[in-house]
């Protein structure tokens, strides 16, 4: 039988979740024993297998039109879906300007902050992704795990991968669940 | 009594008890979020959801009375589902995000109570509106975006404190945390005692002052009381890392059961006076700094002794310092006037009364929080002792009349039922009209409010005390018969009553005195104290803190402050308290009673130790009791 395979995406995040990933250290040997890393940021390949992986993991929330195709993409392409750290599971601080709007938030960021010259303009082009409402992953495609934490632990990453490589659904509680 | 089955467990409960509370008799655990022990239950968030049997829906256990042969589960499935589904709703009503709320991790009970049922997200999305943040107070942000509606904050602050300052507008959804009618909470009748940031589940009311200090994990507590004031109220200090982080009431005492006010909780941690940290001795007309042996030499060389010698101790100190203090200088060096910065006015004319009738005659503070009439004399319980105005203020809304009589303008005025003024032979004419009617419609008024109560109280402070004489007393004493009421002595500074035990209470009037020894502790001395020693040649001053006391004094010991020393305290109604050490004193600075025992060492004096018996060599105002 061959190994169950992963694919991973960053969102609208601050890839805070992955270096996490990346701080289960050397037991990324044991974990490519259980499995077949596949696409991730991280990797050469960048897009989940056309004929799907076991486990695909979205870090960061939605914010725009581009992070929503990539989402469904990977719901697609995996089995189990799970939302990594607090931006997938709430939408987390990208979140804080679904308060104001996107419009304002980007008026703020490219033109009236102090930083600025007088030439400041928000960009504009066609090939960019619409801007939208930040959301959480759940709010866009159905997710069948969440791992919460800004960002979650190595431990609980590394439990949690284990246990799905080897067909089990793990529980995040007690002093594997926290919030921030 | 009512029995009933709570998880298959048969329990016994007095009549009245609710649900919850006979789950929790039972050792079962119900999670709630609205209900707190010091206040009314409420049934407001409805996480105390349990399972009757028989009934046709969840009922919410905090307010359901337990009834006989009742059969509660309290974690079904329906109820674990229910839960976490009102969890839910709680999280998706406002905007809740932890990872940049201070109280996460640990130190909110929204957030535990979510990881209690294991949820790692919730289904619904947040509100999106945004709501208002209201950070206009100096020592707390109310933010309505991160508020459940428990209505903890605004319940503390009728049923607990009496201001009822907070309260909501509008409804349903729209419901809003505010301050009077809506006014910004720094503007507002808000009086800083904090009771809401102690009692807000969440983190809708925060603390300004330890906002990312140090959650609950990171700290250590010291539970001990409050040196303040003579309340004497428990208190746990907060420290991390030898800082202060915050001061919290402790809701298990007996007296005050989580209340403090702005002096015991906010104040202490706004200290800005610059801190003294090594003996400073005058040469060639200016202050230097010098070792304590330096200081002690200096000492011994000026202080003098006998005639001519003025010692004076800070009531905010411990007895054990107050003790050895009276002890070196009237024992020891026989000075001419040994005795506290508070010079007995609170408490030395009703000392007085008690030495001469050999019998306490003073009542319990708790009477004041039970009781149907008050008579505040000479006190303004609104600027000082503020939480024995709490169990008032509390009260007034049930119909307990209040009875201000002050010569001055008063704070509690306004919430009484009568205000009169406080002239002398004020008590005489009010025992006479208790007894014989009056002419005085206002005294007439008072006799009757007085009379037709069934538990009242007579309550007085310094003003009345510092100039009442014996027969103003006597009708004091004559009027608590007459209408079978307590009497409760509101006194001073947190150790006034021990000061008045150790008979530290006569005046100090500039006499001609040759040298002064002021214990100031950490007390801020009074202008009349700085004028006063400015003609006494040659002053030590043994102080936390520099001051114009310490600027004009010859020689300056460096000593703790409240929060880095331990000792006993005696409060207003006699119940012998410990305050508890919660720092490590800076490098060179001492205790009080070190640097006295120092000093007699020095001078060769054996001071006496035995702090016990020295309390008991006079017949106190109030029964003393360990409390």
């Amino acid at each position: 039988m061959s190994k169950p395979t992963v694919a991973s995406d960053w969102l609208c995040g601050c890839a805070g979740c992955h270096m996490s990933i990346l701080d289960i250290d050397e037991r990324i040997l044991q974990l490519v024993e259980l499995v077949d890393l596949r696409a991730t940021p991280i990797t050469d390949l960048k897009e989940p297998d056309e004929d799907g992986v076991t486990v695909g993991i979205l870090e960061g929330g939605i914010n725009n039109t581009y992070n929503e195709e990539v989402a469904k993409k990977m719901r697609e392409r995996c089995k189990i879906l799970v939302a990594l750290g607090d931006c997938a599971v709430f939408g987390g601080v990208p979140a804080m300007r679904n308060f104001c709007g996107a419009k304002a938030a980007l008026q703020r960021a490219y033109v009236d902050a102090e930083s600025n010259d007088s030439e400041g303009k928000i960009p504009s082009d066609p090939e960019l992704a619409e801007m939208t409402h930040v959301r959480a992953v759940h709010e866009v495609v159905p997710v069948d795990l969440f791992i919460p934490g800004c960002p979650p632990d190595a431990d609980v990453i590394f439990y949690a991968l284990t246990e799905l490589a080897q067909g089990r659904i793990p529980e995040i509680k007690n002093d594997k669940l926290h919030w921030h | 009594m009512i029995n009933l089955k709570i998880d298959g467990k048969n329990i016994e409960v007095e009549e009245g008890t609710t649900v919850l509370e006979a789950a929790e008799a039972a050792g079962v655990y119900v999670p709630t979020l609205c209900h707190h022990p010091q206040l009314t239950p409420y049934g407001g968030c409805r996480l105390c959801m349990v399972d009757v049997e028989g009934a046709r829906t969840l009922q919410p256990s905090c307010t359901l009375p337990a009834s006989d042969g009742m059969v509660v589960n309290t974690n079904s499935e329906k109820v674990l589902n229910a839960r976490k589904f009102v969890l839910t709703l709680l999280f998706s009503e406002r905007n809740h995000f932890c990872m940049y709320c201070q109280v996460s991790g640990g130190d909110c009970e929204l957030q535990n109570r979510a990881y209690d049922e294991d949820m790692t997200h919730w289904d619904l999305q947040p509100n999106w509106q945004p709501f208002e943040v209201d950070a206009s107070h100096p020592f707390m942000v109310l933010d309505n975006n991160r508020c459940i509606l428990c209505r903890r904050c605004v319940r503390a602050c009728g049923e607990l404190v009496g201001n009822f300052t907070l309260g909501f507008e509008e409804r349903g959804a729209d419901s809003l945390l505010v301050a009077d009618y809506d006014v910004p909470l720094g503007e507002s009748s808000c009086i800083s005692c904090g009771t809401c940031v102690q009692i807000c589940p969440t983190g809708a009311i925060i603390d300004r002052q330890s906002a990312y200090k140090g959650k609950e994990i990171d700290v250590e507590h010291h539970v001990g009381v409050c040196t303040e004031c003579s309340v004497g109220c428990q208190r746990d200090v907060l420290t991390r890392d030898n800082h202060l982080v915050r001061i919290e009431g402790d809701w298990d005492a007996p007296l005050n059961h989580g209340l403090l006010c702005d002096q015991g909780r906010f104040l202490p941690l706004e200290e800005d006076r610059p801190r003294l940290l090594t003996p400073l001795v005058r040469k060639d007309g200016s202050l230097k700094a010098a070792t304590w042996e330096k200081a002690l030499e200096a000492i011994e060389a000026g202080l003098g002794k006998g005639k001519g010698l003025a010692a004076l101790a800070s009531t905010r100190l411990p007895i054990e310092d107050l003790a050895l203090f009276k002890s070196l200088f009237a024992d020891g060096l026989e000075a001419e006037l040994v005795t506290s910065l508070e010079e007995g006015f609170p408490t030395a004319s009703l000392a007085a009364l008690a030495d001469a009738t050999s019998d306490p005659f003073e009542d319990s503070l708790d009477a004041l929080k039970d009781t149907d009439a008050v008579l505040s004399l000479e006190l303004d319980l609104v600027e000082d002792h503020q939480v024995a105005g709490f169990f008032i203020k509390r009260q007034l809304q049930d119909g307990t009349k209040l009875i201000v009589a002050d010569s001055d303008e008063n704070k509690l005025a306004d919430k009484a039922t009568l205000k009169l003024d406080f002239k002398s032979k004020f008590l005489d004419q009010l025992l006479d009209a208790v007894e014989n009617g009056s002419d005085d419609d206002g005294i007439n008024k008072a006799a009757s409010i007085l009379k037709e109560a069934e538990k009242p109280c007579i309550v007085y402070g310094e003003d009345f005390a510092a100039q009442a004489d014996e027969k103003e007393l006597q009708a004091l004493l004559e009027l608590k018969q007459a209408l079978n009421a307590t009497l409760i002595g509101v006194k001073g500074n947190a150790n006034s009553m021990a000061a008045s035990q150790l008979g530290l209470d006569s005046p100090f009037k500039s006499n001609g005195y040759q040298s002064a020894f002021v214990m100031l502790g950490d007390e801020k001395p009074t202008q009349k104290l700085v004028k006063a020693l400015e003609e006494v040649p040659f002053v030590v001053a043994q102080a936390a803190y520099g001051s114009q006391l310490t600027g004009n004094a010859d020689i300056v010991l460096p000593i703790t402050m409240w929060a880095e020393q331990s000792g006993t305290y005696l409060n207003m109604d006699g119940r012998l308290q410990e305050a508890v050490k919660a720092l490590d004193a800076p490098d060179g600075v001492l205790t009080s009673q070190e640097a006295l025992l120092k000093i007699a060492e020095r001078l060769g004096i054996e001071p006496e130790t035995d702090w016990e018996a020295s309390l008991k060599s006079r017949v106190p105002t109030i029964e003393i009791q360990k409390a």
